[in-house]
């Protein structure tokens, strides 16, 4: 019951969606001096509470709450849908020459940035410059890997990438090193923004704390760190103008953002929250029939990540024992009070074109006896030990221990689950001769699947440094030609839906090996005040809708 | 004549009292370099927060920025060497000075502290005076009980009751601090309350050995009136140990205002080590540590001095 009123919600969140990309489309010029496209009014104040952002700048903006404030402050040339499409904002046409080495973009003329200077193409050279720049040294700059040059500016022999030229003021040209028909979708990540002159360099300490964009918003004072970030709506914004006045944004502290989040919603201070666990219960009953309550499962994915290349879940076997084994559903309703949805794939059901319901046979329902028909075949054999990686303090210690029973009840194994701080765990995965199974879970930089496929499952992603410790993403050491071959198929086939084809017969390839135990969808939930506030949305950063929403 | 030589007893004793301060500094940022360091895990190897690694090339890029190539001592040495210019380096995830970063919480924090102190003595020893001039009575009875119920609740529990009656339900304060008056009732009373509780009892106590001692009876005798006798004679020599001890507990108040400061979202030094220490972001736990050491030694010389000065038969050695 709870699975079908999930999927329904899920199913009218993709519909608005679709609606409000359709309008986004279509009605730019109808709606460009009032900023007034559909039935709300212009004004008003949005209020929410973050956790403190690594930064805000473009250069090293990255998680959920720093991309929040730099995709308003920022515009770039194309930007993700909730549903993992992908729309263009700055670019009016791109052009890909038939070897997938060479795009040209074509950037709409008459834009600026809120200190007046244009938005040209040289803007876009100028920012992704600085990002790539040795001193930089920025967590997302890797984003930019492809475009040829990169490695020279990232190793300091020189500041600018050889790659990229503004041949005119509004033609932007990229060479890259290797193929990449997605790469247009790449540049929906705020990485890829263009700067004004005054941004300097990346270490720029005036500019990492109030930085001239040429977003919907623009910064309204500096960032006040562990204290507030506010913006205004930017008049002079180019496309779509925002309809909020203002957005303010309160950071709280990460030990205690849900709860604070949630009480700030309850007392009228928020208008958008996140609750802590233990009251979903109770703010589900109270918010979703007033229509405050937003379900939706994002971009994202929770797996349990088995070594692939030693331990007793070497043998692909044993793992779909595991798989079999676990019964997501009770855990779902036990631990997750209904609140997660069981995942059977190992791409996010936002990637629609993709997704294959099920695809994953040991995930859809708990099979005891096939488990350990398994378990037998594989010669995983009651008393085996089995380690358990987590990380403490997020929540995990509770699901943990029931997988944990729930194998030594139903394989007769030992399971060893360890909990570690998270810089712990990490270096423990990638230490040499890991073995067991860690918990893991992704969400994409971009929608495409191959941002997960790749990093996660291909064998170039596994990156064994002299030492033999694993400095790429994948962890699971998962290692399987056919599936490297689909893989490099797909990044060279220029056309999107046969492209898709060969990423789901990578998908079913690496599921068929069990490379990963897919547990549950990346499920999230909001409070959203919709008596004030109409178009409410989450986005696919996890973030409100703040340039589309209106006051009511 | 006399203050001659006590002037310069007194000197010599701060000078040799900050000079130990030195070096308990320098050994808690030994013991925590040496405790820090060799913790597993590279404290730049991961991307804050999340379950990804750095880029290799990134994760280089910042060890020869924040010197983590270099061998511990090494380390230590140009870390202290920074300390003495009272630079504190930069922090792992921003990237930004440490002591900027901690200027602003430290202020807060004192203001925190401070307010809290004066709610604790106010409310101490109202209810300490109250409990021993009552003695036996119902409100002795009421203060007795409630001071023990308030050292035994942990102030979790009376932060988050009082936050979800007051902000939630009343809407009297706000839930996150806008910097007004306002928004540090709530915490401060909160911090208060225990040491409060504490500082009542401490009053009761010496003060009913006050009242029992001859100089209040011929004061009483003399027949001077209640609040006389009160103020001047019973209040005045009981309110020693109790300044004794609010100076001790100021300094714990510094460090410990950790949970509150979490509760109510109160950005301030106890709140910066919890998320410091998630993030394995060394130099703003060094940091903290070290300031807190060295206002806590200064506290409790300042008390010593204090204490020097209320009750001349103490004497600095």
């Amino acid at each position: 019951m709870r699975g079908a009123k999930s999927a329904k919600w899920v199913a009218a969140a993709a519909i608005i969606a679709l609606a409000a990309t359709a309008c986004g489309g279509g009605d730019d010029d109808a709606s460009k001096d009032k900023g007034n496209g559909g039935s709300g009014k212009a004004g008003g104040t949005f209020r929410l509470g973050i956790t403190e952002p690594v930064s805000i700048d473009p250069y090293n903006a990255q998680e959920s709450e720093g991309i929040l404030v730099t995709d308003n402050l920022f515009s770039g040339l194309y930007e993700p849908t909730a549903d993992g499409q992908v729309v263009p904002v700055l670019a009016e046409s791109k052009q890909v020459s038939a070897d997938g080495k060479t795009w040209t973009f074509k950037i709409k003329a008459g834009t600026k940035f809120s200190n007046g200077e244009a938005v040209d193409a040289e803007s876009f050279v100028r920012g992704w410059n600085r990002v790539a720049q040795k001193k930089a040294a920025s967590d997302v700059a890797y984003h930019m890997a492809g475009i040829a040059g990169f490695e020279d500016v990232q190793s300091g022999k020189t500041d600018k990438m050889s790659g990229l030229s503004a041949p005119d003021a509004t033609t932007l040209q990229v060479k890259l090193s290797a193929p990449d028909f997605e790469f247009d979708t790449k540049t929906t990540h705020t990485v890829f923004s263009p700067v004004p002159k005054v941004a300097g360099d990346a270490k720029n300490a005036a500019y990492n704390a109030a930085p001239i964009g040429n977003g919907p918003f623009k910064m309204d004072g500096k960032w006040e760190h562990n204290k507030k970030i506010t913006l205004v709506r930017n008049d002079d914004y180019g496309l779509k103008k925002a309809k909020l006045d203002k957005v303010e944004i309160s950071i709280l502290n990460a030990a205690n953002s849900a709860n604070l989040e949630y009480q700030g919603f309850q007392s009228g201070q928020f208008d958008w929250a996140r609750m802590p666990t233990p009251q979903l219960k109770p703010a589900k009953a109270k918010y979703e029939p007033q229509g405050e309550w937003l379900e939706l499962d994002t971009n994202g994915m929770n797996y349990l990540l088995p070594i692939t290349d030693n331990g007793p879940l070497k043998s692909a076997k044993a793992r779909e024992a595991v798989s079999y084994a676990i019964d997501r559903d009770a855990i779902i309703a036990g631990v997750f009070q209904g609140m997660q949805t069981k995942s059977t794939t190992i791409l996010p059901p936002v990637f629609k074109d993709v997704y294959t319901k099920d695809l994953c046979t040991s995930c859809v329902k708990q099979d005891k006896a096939k488990a350990k028909a398994l378990a037998k075949e594989a010669g995983l054999k009651p008393g085996t030990t089995i380690d358990i990686g987590y990380n403490t303090g997020a929540g995990h210690e509770e699901w943990v221990q029931a997988v944990a029973q729930q194998l030594e009840d139903v394989l007769g194994v030992k399971v060893k689950a360890s909990g570690k701080p998270f810089a712990e765990l990490l270096a423990d995965q990638q230490k040499p001769g890991a073995t067991g199974a860690y918990r893991f879970a992704w969400g994409a930089d971009y929608p495409t699947p191959d941002n997960f496929l790749f990093p996660l499952l291909s064998t170039s992603s596994i990156n064994k440094d002299d030492s033999g410790k694993v400095t790429g993403d994948n962890r699971g050491r998962y290692s399987n030609k056919k599936f490297d071959d689909l893989l490099s198929k797909a990044r060279a086939t220029k056309d999107l839906p046969a492209r898709n084809e060969l990423y789901k017969q990578a998908e079913k390839v690496a599921m068929d090996d069990v490379a990963l135990i897919p547990l549950w969808n990346r499920t999230q939930l909001r409070l959203v005040n919709t008596k004030k506030f109409a178009d409410v949305k989450m986005d696919f950063h996890e973030d409100p809708n703040l340039a589309e929403l209106s006051l009511k | 004549m006399g203050s001659d030589v006590e002037r310069l007893v007194m000197g010599r004793y701060v000078v040799r009292r900050l000079g130990q301060l030195v070096v308990v500094v320098l050994g808690a940022t030994m013991v925590l370099f040496a405790c820090l360091f060799v913790l597993p895990g590279d404290p730049v190897g991961q991307i804050a927060g999340s379950d990804k690694a750095r880029d290799p090339a990134v994760i280089e890029q910042l060890h020869k920025q924040y010197g983590l190539d270099k061998p511990l001592v090494v380390q230590y040495g140009s870390y202290v060497g920074k300390l003495a210019k009272g630079d504190l380096g930069q922090d792992y995830t921003q990237g930004r000075p440490v002591t900027e970063i901690l200027a602003p919480k430290l202020l807060n924090t004192a203001k925190l502290a401070v307010v809290a102190i004066v709610f604790d003595v106010i409310i101490g020893i109202a209810a300490g005076v109250i409990a021993a001039m009552r003695r036996y009575s119902v409100w002795d009875i009421t203060v007795t009980f409630s001071t023990t119920l308030a050292i035994g609740v942990p102030s979790i529990v009376l932060g988050m009751i009082m936050q979800w009656v007051f902000v939630i339900k009343l809407g009297w304060f706000p839930l996150i601090s806008d910097g007004t008056f306002n928004s540090l009732i709530l915490p401060a009373f909160t911090l208060a309350i225990i040491d409060a509780a504490l500082v009542a009892q401490i009053a009761r106590s010496t003060m009913l050995e006050v009242m029992g001692a001859d100089y209040v009876k011929t004061a009483v005798a003399k027949g001077l009136s209640r609040p006389v006798v009160l103020l001047r004679h019973i209040l005045r020599n009981s309110v020693i140990p109790v300044i004794t001890y609010v100076g001790i507990s100021f300094g714990a108040l510094l460090g410990g205002a950790i949970i509150t400061e979490t509760i109510f979202n109160w950005d301030g030094i106890g709140l910066a080590l919890v998320t410091a220490i998630q993030q394995n972001n060394n130099p703003i736990i060094v940091g903290v540590v070290t300031i807190s050491v060295a206002v806590f030694v200064v506290l409790n010389l300042i008390v010593d001095l204090l204490y020097a000065a209320l009750d001349p038969r103490i004497r600095l050695a």
